[in-house]
């Protein structure tokens, strides 16, 4: 490690969003009322490119907060507004909140998105673009995918589709593109501006039993040209491929990551590319752990791959035997800082990590 | 419907003194009476003229009650009781009537010796101020008069340092002052019972910080310490008072055993000396592990810290110096710092906050070159850090005393934050 922070949350989180200013937003799930959605500040430490000068504020600070009556499974904030939006259980609908740091510190709910509600929905995964403000994309089955402007809520897009399959992610690939992951590992387009069908991607080599996918894009690359950038697909059996969306007959890369046995669900499966290193991407979800991975030299073969870092912090804070260990709930990249991760557990617990190159063996 | 009224005569949104002044059932009270350390003159004391208008003090005010011995807690004591004039009873706890007077001795002598102020009290005035205390022990009920009674509970913090329910008939307030909800490594976690105050006067320093944790502290703080020393450096750590110095003593004594290193430590004598004394004294007070460990052997004899002389500070070689004041505002800590500070090698870690216009407060800012008495200029080599090891409860803690003690209403002082909307929003969704 170059840098390692422990925090705890009064709440664990399972997502870690990045808002405008280096602001980080967390939020509860549980099961009861009163889960709270937190907009932090993350330390100067954080903050800072190098170590210049003194930093001498160590902690985060809660800028701002709001109560959400259910957990908080998913929050994307809504570009160039001050809104956010979220959803969780028992529906598909969303919530959508505002923020208005200047004024008060409370994040107030401000209206919801309904949609329809089938038999047996589960939440609504949620996506946005700043190319398309105040657009947010969501929806929790293949065929229930919808665009909706937040403001008005009014339905922008919907798609059409013969399967009815769970997400498990979506994505704005560009501002007219969609990319969406199902739970069963299929991959499938969609072009806003056309209303036929959608394209379907490759599909990942197949094990009949339940494998849970989900996937991982890459960030930045917001102008209008789509991005080339790999897309990354973990399952929680552990096979990890790389998809080239321009070429999607043929998998780019496949490699196994090692994963304790037994597994521990899908729940928290999370893969993210780094957005300063080619290459380079995290997984975790497995158990109290993060891995860091670098893709360049893989090939198709599915080979075992070694990671070029852990983070183990996570499951060496518990209180000790008594309780299960925890297990990683979300992890993301520094947006700047090449090699720093911020990851939260199960316990509550909230890391931020700078790891070391090891050097190459020669 | 009993009216309580509360006045902040500062620490309503100040760090920098508390003073509060409650009026309960037709009796008045006065909550701390603390010093701000950044102003050098009549600002640092609390307005008292907002009370004295109603006649004389002791006429008016049923008792003062002192939380702990921190300077922005206790600081204007002698000056309220000796200078302005009151005679009535000051309530607080063994340990804290114990050090506050050589805290309040050390800083009289600062200022009035070393800068040569005027307006201030005097040594004798210190006596006499203490004359006046009447130390209480923990959850023990004191009968102030017929109708008021007060009771202290452990509040961590520091040593000695308690929380104060204040009773009248079946009206009741409980003050914090400073406190702390998760143990450290040499005193507890604040505790109450449910007492059910009318209201709970909380402070809120870290109420909306989520703090690193401590462990992480500790580690870099160590791993600093130990770089300065490798190298050949010179390590000045500054105290504020005692509370930080023992629990960085108690780490610092741990490492350097487990390291078996030998570089020497050094505890500046005179105030931190007693300090370890009364700690020793007041071993009840301080938690469960140190009770334990004490019977083996004393946790605040220490094998690897000595005493500090002036003309160690000469002495070549690595070695790392625990000195006071803490914010490098005058006295032992300042003259080191500026033997030092012209050398790269040596380092300066800063373990709390410091009041605008110190030297601490300077060189955290970032300024590296320093006027001093007689025009000259200090220049600023050697590395400045900063660590605080403060203890004060956070929103998580501030919950916790809230569902222990089940208050009626909860008022928040001490702390930054113009927006405590959140916080005020989350107490009421809970209870």
């Amino acid at each position: 490690y170059r840098d390692l922070h422990t925090f705890e949350l009064q709440a664990p989180t399972r997502l870690i969003e990045w808002a405008r200013g280096d602001r980080v937003c967390v939020a509860g799930y549980g099961q009861s009322d009163g889960n709270e959605i937190l907009q932090l500040i993350p330390p100067p430490t954080l903050l800072t490119k190098e170590n210049q000068g003194l930093c001498p504020e160590r902690d985060f600070k809660v800028e701002c907060g709001g109560f959400s009556e259910r957990p908080v499974y998913s929050l994307k904030y809504v570009p160039d507004t001050s809104l956010l939006v979220t959803s969780g259980p028992p529906d598909s609908s969303l919530q959508v909140w505002q923020v208005s740091a200047e004024d008060s510190d409370v994040i107030k709910s401000v209206s919801t998105i309904a949609t329809e509600d089938g038999t047996g929905q589960s939440w609504a995964k949620i996506a946005t673009i700043s190319a398309r403000a105040p657009w947010v994309l969501h929806g929790s089955r293949l065929d229930r995918v919808q665009i909706t402007e937040v403001e008005s809520r009014k339905n922008v897009y919907t798609t059409t589709s013969r399967g009815s399959e769970e997400l498990s992610n979506l994505a704005f690939l560009d501002c007219n593109t969609l990319l969406l992951c199902c739970a069963t590992g299929r991959l499938c387009l969609a072009d806003i501006r056309q209303r036929q069908g959608l394209v379907e991607a490759v599909s990942v080599p197949s094990v009949p039993c339940s494998e849970q996918w989900c996937m991982g894009t890459r960030h930045g690359a917001q102008g209008l040209e789509p991005s080339y950038h790999p897309v990354a697909r973990l399952s929680s059996r552990g096979l990890l491929t790389l998809t080239d969306l321009r070429k999607t007959s043929e998998l780019l890369a496949l490699g196994k990551v090692r994963i304790p046995s037994p597994g521990s669900g899908a729940e928290f499966l999370c893969v993210s590319w780094a957005p300063a290193l080619e290459g380079y991407l995290a997984i975790s979800g497995f158990d109290g752990t993060v891995h860091v991975y670098d893709t360049q030299s893989w090939d198709s073969s599915g080979r075992e791959a070694e990671p070029i870092f852990v983070h183990k912090g996570h499951a060496f804070g518990g209180a000790g035997g008594s309780r299960d260990p925890p297990l990683v709930t979300a992890h993301t990249w520094h947006l700047q800082k090449p090699r720093t991760l911020l990851s939260a557990a199960s316990d509550g617990s909230l890391h931020v990590w700078d790891w070391v190159q090891p050097c190459s063996k020669c | 419907m009993p009216e309580i009224k509360v006045t902040p005569l500062g620490a309503g949104q100040d760090v920098g003194r508390s003073c509060i002044l409650v009026s309960i059932a037709g009796k008045n009270v006065m909550l701390d009476c603390g010093m701000h350390m950044g102003y050098n003159d009549d600002r640092r004391f609390p307005d008292f003229s907002y009370i004295t208008q109603n006649g004389r003090l002791t006429d008016f005010l049923d008792c003062v009650i002192i939380s702990h011995f921190h300077l922005d807690h206790c600081g204007a004591l002698p000056y309220f009781s000796e200078m302005v004039g009151y005679d009535g009873p000051i309530y607080m706890t063994h340990p804290t009537k114990a050090i506050c007077p050589i805290l309040l001795e050390d800083y009289r002598k600062i200022t009035v010796d070393k800068k040569g102020e005027t307006n201030f009290f005097t040594s004798q005035m210190i006596k006499d101020c203490m004359k006046k205390v009447v130390a209480v022990h923990l959850h023990q009920t004191v009968q102030v008069d017929e109708e008021l009674e007060i009771k202290a509970y452990y509040a961590g913090h520091v040593l000695g340092a308690a929380m104060f329910q204040i009773k009248v008939g079946c009206e009741s307030v409980v003050y914090t002052g400073d406190y702390n909800m998760t143990p450290d490594r040499h005193l507890g976690a604040a505790w109450i019972d449910k007492c059910r105050p009318d209201l709970l006067i909380s402070e809120s320093t870290y109420a909306t910080t989520i703090r690193d944790s401590k462990r992480c502290r500790e580690r870099d703080f160590l791993k600093k310490v130990h770089e300065t020393v490798e190298r050949g450096g010179k390590v000045l750590i500054p105290v504020f008072a005692l509370g930080r110095a023992q629990e960085l003593c108690i780490l610092l004594e741990t490492f350097w055993e487990r390291m078996n290193l030998k570089a020497p430590i050094y505890f500046s004598t005179g105030l931190t000396e007693k300090a370890n004394h009364y700690y020793k004294l007041f071993i009840t007070w301080t938690n469960q592990k140190i009770r334990k460990t004490f019977v083996q052997r004393n946790m605040f004899e220490f094998k690897h810290i000595k005493a500090f002389d002036r003309a160690f500070a000469d002495n070549p070689g690595p070695m790392v110096v625990f000195a006071t004041p803490g914010m490098l505002h005058a006295g032992q800590s300042l003259q080191i710092f500026r033997k030092w500070a012209g050398n790269e090698k040596n380092m300066v870690i800063m373990p709390g906050y410091c009041v605008q216009g110190t030297v601490g407060h300077k060189i955290l800012s970032g300024q590296r070159k320093l006027e001093m008495e007689g025009r000259q200029i200090l220049e600023v080599k050697m590395q400045v850090e900063y660590m605080s090891f403060s203890a004060h409860a956070d929103a998580k803690g501030i919950m916790q005393l809230i569902r222990q003690a089940e208050p009626r209403s909860v008022l928040l002082v001490h702390g930054e934050a113009k927006k405590m909307e959140f916080l005020k929003q989350k107490i009421e969704q809970e209870f």
